[in-house]
């Protein structure tokens, strides 16, 4: 054998038992990485400026100037994330027009079912558990949620930076119940992002896909069993589907 | 030759003593006959320092025309009318003229000596303090003293707002607060020399309930600003406790509860963007210019109306969009609405505000309360598996009941003994 042969034979062998799947491109990724940052600066300047009566608040807040300071970061991380929103619904819906918009994020009927089944399962009334394809019940739930967060977020911000522009054209009393509804969807979503999202991608099992694209095959054939078999054509009899990624 | 000497000495140290004695004796005069009329409580001694009774004095300033012509031109007029001083609250106790009058000592007194007439006042006012020092120590914070000492001779002193010789009584003898009807001089006394101002207070809400109706329940000026620690009302300290001083009265359901006012003004201010701040800034930086409006910033400063004002009222929505607008020049007519009034949210007042409320109040207890149990839920299955895990690779009893293939079991209807079991497993595998 070759020294070139033998190469060739065990790089093929590397190849596959590194056998890796595409879940995210890197513009996903990309996206991902800008919400998060966005949201984190959003959430720690954000905090202080809801509970500016309590006195950790009013330590950071303390003069007129930092106030300032902390509303045009809070502003600028706005605006990152406005642009952010732009291009993912600006590519959302060229890929429609195009007729290559994956349906896969789009909740079905079958979302339901396997939310019920799961349900069943953990209340030990089952003992199957659900078989999932791209993206399970629970991921479409996290994005939809994030998605509409994001859309109050966007909407009620805006109200309250500019009251004047808005108050030329809606009621006055948006004003207030924006500035509500603001400060307490920032705390539905930490509260979200905290128990729901933090458990199932740090505690249920650690999945990084999102910051490197890829998943494992072991990963993809536990936890997207259906997209496995869609893509491989090999059937899992015996797949432990694991949790409900 | 030395005893001449020593003779001229003696003589010129007698002198001087005598010299000495005189002067010693102008500061501490000694009793005559102090006329003391009235005296409220007859067993009293007589004040030790008093030299010179008051009839003697009022044998030259109890006659009307002594007058004195000061450095400047001006005349000062000496005649004082026994009457008003009489009726005085120092007349009236029995104070004598020379207690305040110190320098005088004995008849013929020295010259006086004053520039002008406002020259004369400020030297005479140094006398109060002697009795009234706590009231002395406060005047010195005030913004009237301060201009004072940096110059302005026209800055109030004692006399200026309680008169030389006609000073009423004040404060009830027994409680030492001041009486009810002392409120209603009050504004008049400022208003010789804010007259403006006064005339501004006359048209407020306060001013025309004090001053018009004699409801000493409405704030005369002192109950802003101070009584003798009078603040400069125009740092931005002032302005950000400002709230505060409104607030004393305004949140009193004492006061407030008889004319129907909300107490709630201070606490649904505080609790809005603007209040909010203003109260940050007042605790954090006392000292932070901020352009955050205060009370008096939407409700004027001394033109106070009532909110019910059917011309300047802050009810009127033009009135209030004005308001607005000094911070918010882009502001329009649906603006004001932004601002809450001063309601607690409900749905009548501010229906939007109170339904996003309710909202929320029911949607994070039911959505994220049911994905936090979800989470438990699954979290909990999850732990229980790998504990049956763990055990199922030594003894492999529960293990078998939930993951392994149903059929082996169907076979064996009560898996009880672990033994057993692994002895299905060893057969199975055997086959």
């Amino acid at each position: 054998m070759s020294a070139r042969e033998q190469f060739m034979t065990t790089h093929a062998k590397n190849i596959e038992a590194k056998r890796v799947y595409r879940r995210f491109t890197a513009g996903q990724n990309w996206e991902h990485a800008i919400l998060l940052i966005s949201g984190i600066v959003l959430f720690f300047t954000g905090l202080p400026q809801k509970y500016r009566t309590t006195s950790w608040s009013q330590q950071i807040l303390s003069t007129p100037e930092r106030l300032e300071t902390i509303q045009q970061i809070h502003h600028i991380a706005a605006i990152v994330l406005i642009l952010l929103v732009i291009y993912h619904l600006g590519r959302a819906i060229y890929l429609m027009i195009q007729r290559r918009l994956p349906a896969a994020i789009f909740p079905t009927i079958q979302d339901l079912r396997d939310a019920w089944q799961m349900i069943k399962y953990l209340l030990f009334l089952s003992k199957d558990k659900p078989k999932f394809g791209k993206y399970n019940f629970e991921q479409k739930f996290t994005y939809w949620f994030i998605f509409i967060i994001v859309g109050i977020m966007v909407f009620t911000g805006i109200i309250i930076w500019y009251p004047e522009l808005i108050t030329r054209y809606l009621p006055g009393g948006l004003v207030p119940a924006a500035k509500l509804a603001h400060s307490t969807e920032a705390i539905v979503a930490a509260i979200f992002i905290v128990i729901w999202h933090f458990y199932h991608v740090h505690l249920e099992r650690l999945n990084v896909s999102i910051f490197t694209g890829y998943l494992n095959e072991e990963d993809m054939k536990k936890y997207h069993t259906l997209e496995y078999q869609q893509l491989t054509g090999e059937q899992i009899e015996d797949a432990d589907t694991g949790g409900s990624q | 030759m030395i005893g001449r000497h020593r003779l001229i000495i003696a003589l010129l140290m007698g002198t001087l003593m005598v010299v000495l004695i005189g002067i010693l004796d102008l500061e501490s005069p000694q009793v005559m006959a102090a006329r003391l009329p009235q005296v409220p409580n007859p067993t009293e001694e007589p004040d030790p320092r008093l030299s010179l009774s008051d009839d003697l004095c009022l044998e030259c300033h109890g006659q009307p025309g002594l007058i004195l012509e000061l450095e400047n031109g001006e005349t000062l007029d000496l005649y004082v009318s026994p009457d008003d001083y009489y009726q005085s609250i120092h007349g009236m106790e029995g104070y004598a003229c020379v207690q305040c009058h110190r320098t005088i000592g004995n008849f013929p007194h020295p010259p006086f000596v004053a520039s002008s007439k406002r020259d004369a006042t400020i030297q005479f006012n140094n006398t109060c303090k002697h009795c009234h020092l706590s009231q002395h120590v406060l005047t010195q914070d005030s913004v009237h003293a301060r201009a004072l000492a940096e110059g302005n001779i026209e800055a109030a002193v004692c006399s200026d707002c309680h008169t030389s010789h006609e000073v009423r009584q004040i404060n009830d003898p027994v409680t030492n607060e001041p009486l009810p009807e002392t409120r209603l001089w009050v504004p008049e006394t400022c208003a010789q020399c804010h007259n403006e101002i006064y005339q501004k207070y006359l048209t407020s809400v306060h001013g025309s309930a004090l001053v018009d109706e004699e409801n000493t329940d409405a704030p005369s000026c002192i109950d802003c600003h101070g009584v003798h620690n009078i603040e400069d009302p125009t740092t931005t300290e002032f302005r950000l406790k400002s709230p505060q001083i409104c607030a004393k009265c305004h949140t009193d359901p004492e006061i407030m509860d008889k004319y129907g006012i909300s107490t709630d003004v201070l606490e649904t201010y505080v609790a809005d963007f603007h209040g909010t701040t203003v109260t940050l800034f007042e605790k954090q930086t006392p000292d932070a210019e901020t352009n955050k409006p205060v009370c008096y910033d939407c409700h004027g400063i001394h033109d106070i109306k009532s909110p019910d004002d059917p011309e300047k009222g802050l009810h009127v929505r033009e009135n209030l969009l004005e308001r607005c607008q000094v911070c918010h020049p882009d502001a329009t007519i649906n603006f004001p609405d932004a601002w809450l009034s001063h309601y607690i949210p409900s749905p009548k007042d501010t229906p939007l505000v109170y339904f996003v409320d309710l909202f929320y109040k029911i949607f994070i207890p039911v959505v994220l309360g049911s994905m936090g149990i979800l989470v438990v839920l699954d979290l909990s299955k999850r732990l229980r598996d790998r504990v049956n895990q763990v055990n199922g690779e030594s003894s492999s009893s529960v293990n078998l009941i939930t993951d392994s293939d149903e059929s082996e079991l169907n076979g064996h209807d009560s898996p009880s003994e672990p033994s057993s079991i692994n002895g299905i497993q060893q057969e199975n595998s055997h086959d």
